[in-house]
């Protein structure tokens, strides 16, 4: 378990494991399509009817104002929320006819950054990120932590890239809110996720930091081919990091567009809720 | 009106007759107990001839003698104490996983369960257990473990399920998020979680279990406890001492080490 090595040699390695989970099929156009999504608690609709389609390349913004629904919408994707109805089309499968047993194959194509982070506090951050790989481990290695020499090589050439090559060994309630939210996006990477789900990555964060989050969850999807799916309420980085944008207003989509299509107006519209 | 005044004093006279009949019973039940408890059930010719002063003296005469001889059972109450909160550990996992109302697996029903073994392990008095199990597996120390585990478990695992109650559910959304089974989102999700709780409650009840085993051996169930029940079965008062003095230095080193663990841990 010797960082230096592992971050030289790393490369390869990962290239070795990214082979593991579902068949390694190129991106064609459609990474993910939402069609009519319908979901609810105790009989208030939440989405009321949500379409749009994301492409294998977009890093794809979903605004609006609070109470909207983009929490229940992204969480929607992989079924932390169960929708009523609608279809979310994820590689040509309809993932909410999935059984409970297949859900768990999805999920763990699916990587998600949340707005608190969601870290282990009390594990080290190294043991955070191999948390990942839990879709990936049987019952019994995970109960003894015991991960493959590929997902720690991995675990460690991810934590360099994020910028955490420092940090391996420490607790995570130990970091600050920027690093913890750079772990928290090593854990999704280390799942080789075909898409990623990323909820208010920014909200806990001070603006400065806010900013490099966003380039930093930018690069990487560039550069592992990830296409993200991000709820956002500041609309200026939104605008500044997206590639295209959707406005929610409660539970109904109010616009769709490319950032430069977003103007006043639309904006007004999308948050016209007090005027109600 | 008058009608009136007549019926607030019928009710005063009724009320006043019947707290006085309640102060009569109360002393009446008092000199009963005190006549049938103290006055009929104490050997006075004892207190009055002098024999009282004499026991007295003899529990000051300290008997080092039989320090040596103190050892062992030390050495045996510690390991039963230890043995026995690892053993009501193991024990309590399950009831807490039972009983914590987020994670109970059948709902109210296995909530129910887990609840009442709780309780049950907690009100019956650790003697009562010891007593059952020197029936079950005959005197001896394995006994004392027994019985020490088992009333262990009612503590443990209230605690530990108060403490899965008390979680943070984001830890545990990101273990779902990643495709986690329902075990290891416990393991991750939630185990890491309550350590601490876990952990400190162990040693407190290592450091009770300390005190239960030296009393186990009254019932023939190993420790310290049956070198008192020796001493005493040979009237030996500066024995008898001398082994109460032993277990009050181990309690007061288990809740130095106690408090030291504790502290180190959390």
């Amino acid at each position: 378990m010797k960082p230096e090595s592992a971050i030289q040699t790393g490369f390869a390695e990962v290239k070795h494991s990214q082979a593991d989970g579902q068949s390694g099929a190129p991106h064609a156009g459609t990474a993910l399509e939402v069609k009519d999504l319908r979901a609810g608690y105790a009989g208030r609709e939440i989405l009321k009817g949500i379409s749009f389609s994301v492409a294998a390349d977009d890093f794809f913004a979903i605004i609006g104002p609070s109470g909207a629904g983009k929490s229940t919408l992204i969480r929607c994707v992989n079924r932390l929320v169960e929708p009523t109805s609608g279809a979310v089309i994820i590689n040509g499968r309809d993932i909410l006819q999935v059984s409970q047993s297949e859900l768990r194959g999805v999920r763990r194509n699916i990587g998600m950054i949340f707005q608190e982070f969601n870290l282990i506090e009390r594990l080290s951050v190294i043991d955070n990120v191999l948390t990942g790989r839990l879709g990936y481990t049987g019952t019994v290695r995970s109960l003894f932590r015991m991960y493959t020499k590929d997902d720690i090589k991995h675990a460690l050439m991810l934590l360099d890239r994020v910028g955490l090559s420092e940090h391996v060994d420490k607790r995570a309630d130990r970091l600050s809110g920027g690093q913890r939210q750079r772990v928290g996006i090593a854990r999704a990477l280390i799942q080789n996720p075909k898409l990623l789900l990323v909820d208010e990555p920014t909200s806990s964060l001070d603006p400065k930091i806010s900013r490099e989050v966003m380039g930093l969850i930018k690069e990487i999807g560039l550069e592992f081919g990830i296409p993200i799916l991000c709820n956002i309420h500041d609309v200026e980085l939104a605008c500044e990091f997206c590639t295209r944008v959707i406005g929610l207003q409660d539970g109904m989509k109010k616009f769709e567009g490319s950032p430069r299509e977003l103007d006043k107006a639309a904006l007004q519209d999308i948050y016209s809720m007090e005027v109600l | 009106m008058d009608a009136r005044v007549a019926q607030v004093a019928v009710w005063r006279r009724r009320t006043r007759a019947t707290r006085y009949t309640a102060y009569f019973a109360v002393a009446v039940a008092v000199a009963w107990s005190i006549e049938a408890i103290v006055i009929a059930d104490t050997d006075w010719s004892r207190i009055f001839t002098g024999t009282l002063l004499q026991t007295l003296r003899g529990f000051v005469d300290l008997d080092f003698s039989i320090l040596p001889a103190l050892v062992q059972p030390t050495i045996e109450t510690v390991l039963m104490a230890t043995l026995a909160t690892l053993a009501g550990l193991v024990l309590a996992i399950p009831v807490a996983w039972l009983g914590a109302s987020n994670i109970t697996p059948l709902g109210s029903f296995s909530y129910g369960i887990g609840r009442t073994l709780m309780t049950l392990s907690r009100s019956v008095h650790e003697i009562v257990w010891a007593l059952i199990f020197v029936s079950a597996v005959g005197l001896g120390a394995l006994a004392g473990v027994l019985a020490m585990a088992v009333r262990s478990v009612g503590f443990i695992s209230k605690t530990i399920a108060e403490a899965i109650e008390d979680v943070d559910p984001k830890p545990i959304e990101a273990m779902r998020a990643v495709g986690g089974t329902k075990f290891q989102i416990l393991l991750f999700g939630i185990l890491p979680q309550i350590t601490p709780v876990f952990i400190g409650n162990m040693i407190f009840e290592w450091d009770i279990n300390i005190r239960r085993s030296t009393i186990m051996g009254l019932v023939g169930a190993g420790g310290l406890g049956l070198a008192l029940f020796r001493q005493m079965a040979m009237s030996n008062y500066g024995g008898i001492a001398t082994v109460v003095l032993v277990v009050l230095a181990l309690i007061i080193l288990a809740e130095i080490f106690s408090y030291y663990a504790r502290r180190a841990v959390i």
